[in-house]
């Protein structure tokens, strides 16, 4: 096995896809629902996000189809995670996937986020499956 | 407490390999050593780098012994996930709402 966890999420919004392509791409828009940076759909745009507490953390362009896939390594150097957007119409609105893989058990900010967690999370056995099997 | 790290145990693929095997119940080394391309006193390594990290236990029977799964020590590996999930699904709401005033201010 050489796969790493991974994290998808699915979300349909009533908004259409140009919308979304704006907020996930424009850095003045990108500011109000995640964080500064100057985010860019361009392929190998290096760019920084500014994660407050976190530092900022590099990123770089890896794959842009407009108002369908915007993908980009993340937290380069610290977590080494890849990020990608998918668009999707669906009905009057888009679906939105997101899927955040590669998370190293070993990485320097995925020791400090699980130091910093580590009391009092409620344990959920079931996941173990989704540890183990990316 | 363990004196291996969890995450260092399950930073191997191998022995992410061996924890899978042993999810359908106990097995011998022979057994488990059966599907690598690696010696018999590799996969024992691996197999002792486990059991410091508490996520299997040894149990002799004749002249082998077995390994147990013991899968508490991953709760800690998935509440570190799920805290990124969590995460996560904050930011996708928080562009909903941003989605929303967006799209309120241009009509």
């Amino acid at each position: 096995m050489t796969e790493t966890p991974k994290i998808q999420l699915d979300r349909v919004y009533a908004h259409p896809p140009a919308a979304i392509w704006r907020a996930l791409t424009t850095p003045e828009l990108h500011a109000k629902w995640w964080a500064p940076g100057d985010v860019r759909a361009e392929l190998g745009h290096r760019f920084e996000l500014d994660m407050g507490a976190w530092g900022k953390q590099r990123c770089e362009v890896t794959a842009v189809e407009p108002e369908r896939l915007f993908q980009y390594k993340y937290a380069i150097g610290v977590l080494d995670t890849l990020i990608s957007w998918k668009l999707a119409p669906e009905g009057n609105g888009t679906r939105l996937t997101l899927i955040h893989e590669g998370f190293n058990l070993d990485t320097p900010m995925g020791k400090k986020a699980f130091e910093g967690m580590r009391p009092g999370w409620p344990g959920v056995m079931g996941a173990i499956e989704r540890v183990l099997n990316g | 407490m363990p004196d291996v790290d969890v995450f260092d145990a399950l930073a191997n693929p191998v022995r992410r390999e061996i924890l899978k095997k042993l999810r359908r119940g106990p097995k011998g080394v022979s057994d488990l050593a059966s599907g690598f391309s690696l010696g018999r006193p590799a996969v024992s390594e691996h197999l002792q780098v486990l059991r410091r990290a508490r996520l299997i236990r040894e149990e002799p029977r004749g002249r082998e012994r077995y390994y147990h799964l013991d899968p508490r020590p991953l709760k800690e590996v998935t509440t570190w996930l799920d805290a990124f999930e969590r995460y996560a699904q904050d930011r996708l709401d928080d562009l909903g709402e941003l989605l929303d005033r967006e799209a309120g201010e241009r009509r």
